[in-house]
């Protein structure tokens, strides 16, 4: 039986899910850090270039004193202005060539030299990461380095801001994207369902080839071999049901002979030790005949033999009615009384089947039963559902026999005559092939046996025997 | 009485010959419809045996060829198979009666005899069954030569019983034997002249109920 783990891994819906899912987180993603860094770095370049502007205004306002040393001629309310920021801490450091301090903040670290000017860098001042460039000029105040920094406090301030509203677009999209893969992979997937509901709504022993037309491509390659498998047990249940038809036509036209030669024979022999040996060569001839048929028959009313059977209506009347009329010489013989009990009942069946099951029931009852015991064949509908029964006063079967009796060969151990065992193995069969259930019990008053077989309801309740079978077939072709 | 037993295999066809020999026919066996068909030409027959799996032409074909020819002779068929449709299909082509092998003798000599009587109370109106002697165009009966005393009713489930001698005969379809004049009668009263018939055949017949299915008569063997 499947297990739930193995139909998740098996799932070609959530294969598809997956395949596709991670290959666009990864796409997403990507996107994501793109818009981040294409976004961060104008402003970036922005910021810098205010620290540029700043440099190149200290720069412009360095003089030679009178003693020819450099000075920053800066108001100290420029340099306010130009320390002034909201939210991060600007500094600045002039010196000359020789790395002597001019003017600002003595420590503040210099961008190293690079192929532009001003250089650029990060670092770290007065324990706090800062942006620092560093300009190189040369004025009439001699060789300068002027390099301008300040905290980094507002660009994290941007780069978290882009970056929280990227990842936001980022997991909308992804949901987006969740969901249309979801719906694209059951609508990908719809025509593999319907295939499967096409198969799953079959009966076990259709096997008509399913049409290709509309099934999808990647799995026309599979329909078309369950198609062939089909083909091929349907053709061998046919050569399997015409192999026993013709088995059984064969054996029984000899039997019959055989039998009818003897019968006549030891009516005719005078001679009494020859009539009585003849007696005993026609009742095994009947014991073969009547066991040979079993056999057939058995083999018939197998599921396998009746894939291509065609169900049609039977009426469970008629067959009582031919059951009884002819079984009475037997139970005349035996002197039961046999009858029938008559209602309305049809069922969707194999007739001459349901016959040889009824028989058997018959046959069984009247062999079991004491002479001046009553043997009676019931069919009917009870609450929508057919049933037939046979009920007999005979000597009835042990509790703990009864589902034994229903196998091949058994036969209890009250069984009388010489039956083959094979009866009520037929009946088991029969009525599996018609879905239908098999109850033994002892008889109405707890003496004998009482077999009834239930098969299923039909959609209405049956008033008539005819109008039930019109409003089944109304049923199956409304189905089909 | 002429019979014909069309049956292709020797054993078989040759027991049902002798069979009815030994009661009494003038039986023949071919094993063909072809051979049949020239027998039928040169002779004509009371009762038709016939086999439904005959080469060539089975014998299906062969008696619906038959009666469109607008043959009437009673036919019984004999199938090897089983299936209750066949039967349907041979009693539509015009068989009169049908019978699954294996078949005891015994039975199949009481359906030619039933076949026999039926078929001759078309043509002739006096009919024998068992010690009794029907007259159908006068509606009699009689019992070892003793006329008996039969009304109206009687007669008519006794000749419903007769002609249908060797099938159980359903209460309803007695009833509408006798309840051809818009009366009002009860499935019961059936019954009750099923009663007094039997009392007024005595031993000749016996008219033995099945239970739940109807009536059927049933000739008494001299002993």
């Amino acid at each position: 039986m499947r297990s739930p783990q193995n139909e998740r891994a098996r799932s070609i819906k959530r294969r598809l899910f997956a395949l596709l899912l991670v290959p666009s987180v990864l796409v997403l993603a990507a996107g994501t850090l793109s818009d981040y860094f294409s976004a961060v770095t104008p402003i970036r370049e922005a910021y810098d270039q205010s620290l540029i502007d700043g440099a190149l205004a200290v720069a412009a306002n360095v003089r030679l004193d009178a003693s020819d040393r450099p000075v920053l001629t800066l108001p100290p309310e420029a340099v306010a202005i130009l320390r002034a920021d909201s939210s991060d801490a600007v500094y600045y450091r002039v010196s000359d060539a020789t790395g002597e301090l001019i003017a600002g903040d003595a420590s503040l670290p210099e961008a190293p030299r690079s192929n532009t000017n001003p250089s650029r860098a990060d670092a770290v001042y007065l324990g706090e990461p800062i942006r620092v460039i560093s300009y190189r000029t040369y004025t009439n105040a001699g060789r300068l380095t002027i390099s301008v920094a300040e905290t980094t406090h507002k660009r994290d301030g941007v780069r978290r801001n882009i970056l929280s509203s990227a990842l936001a677009v980022d997991f909308m999209e992804l949901g987006l994207v969740f969901a249309l893969i979801g719906i694209g992979a059951r609508l990908a997937l719809s025509p593999l369902r319907e295939v499967q509901e096409q198969i799953a709504q079959r009966s076990a022993r259709d096997l008509a080839p399913l049409p290709l037309d509309r099934v999808p491509l990647e799995i026309r390659g599979i329909v078309g071999t369950l198609n062939r498998l089909f083909n091929t047990v349907s053709e061998s249940a046919t050569a399997q049901r015409r192999f026993l038809e013709s088995a059984a036509h064969q054996l029984r036209t000899p039997l019959t002979g055989i039998q009818a030669q003897l019968e006549l024979m030891a009516a005719d022999e005078a001679d009494v030790s020859k009539q009585q040996r003849l007696t005993f060569i026609l009742d095994a001839a009947r014991r073969l005949t009547h066991t040979t048929q079993q056999l057939l028959t058995l083999a018939r009313s197998e599921e396998a033999a009746n894939l291509q059977w065609e169900l049609a209506e039977v009426s469970l009347p008629l067959i009582v009615e031919n059951i009884v009329a002819d079984r009475l010489a037997a139970a005349d013989l035996a002197g039961v009384d046999l009858g029938a009990e008559i209602a309305p009942a049809g069922v969707k069946g194999v007739g001459w089947l349901l016959s040889e099951a009824v028989g058997n029931l018959a046959n069984n009852a009247i062999a079991h039963s004491p002479r001046g015991a009553q043997v009676t064949v019931r069919c009917g509908t009870e609450r929508g559902a057919p049933f037939i029964e046979v009920t007999d006063s005979g000597v009835g079967v042990a509790p703990e026999e009864r589902d034994r009796v229903f196998e091949r060969f058994v036969r209890g151990s009250n069984a009388r005559g010489l039956g083959s065992g094979l009866g009520l193995a037929i009946v088991k069969e029969v009525a599996q092939l018609h879905g239908a259930s098999i109850d033994i019990d002892a008889g109405p008053d707890g003496k004998g046996t009482r077999v009834t077989l239930r098969f299923p309801a039909v959609s209405a309740p049956p008033r008539p025997a005819c109008a039930s079978i019109a409003s089944a077939s109304f049923a199956d072709a409304q189905r089909s | 009485m002429r019979a014909l037993v069309v049956e292709d295999d020797p054993l078989v066809g040759d027991a049902v010959r002798r069979a009815l020999t030994a009661s009494g026919y003038a039986a023949d066996h071919v094993a063909s419809a072809e051979a049949a068909k020239s027998a039928l030409h040169a002779e004509n027959f009371d009762l038709l045996i016939v086999d439904v799996g005959l080469p060539k032409e089975d014998g299906m074909q062969f008696v619906r060829g038959l009666r469109a020819r607008g043959k009437v002779v009673p036919v019984l068929m004999l199938t090897a198979r089983d299936d209750l449709q066949d039967r349907v299909t041979a009693l539509d082509l015009g068989a009169d009666d049908y019978l699954t092998k294996p078949f005891q003798v015994p039975e199949l000599l009481a359906r030619c005899r039933a076949l026999i009587r039926r078929a001759n109370s078309v043509a002739n109106p006096l009919i024998t069954f068992g010690s009794l002697q029907f007259d159908l165009a006068r509606k009699e009966a009689s019992a070892a030569g003793q006329k008996l005393d039969l009304t109206h009713r009687e007669w008519s489930i006794l000749e419903c019983l007769v002609l249908n001698a060797g099938h159980i005969v359903s209460k309803e379809k007695l009833l509408s034997s006798i309840a051809n004049w818009n009366d009002d009668i009860s499935p019961n009263a059936v019954e009750v002249y099923v009663s007094r018939l039997r009392t007024k055949l005595g031993r000749a017949a016996l008219i033995r109920a099945v239970r739940g299915m109807g009536y059927r008569i049933d000739e008494i063997s001299a002993e």
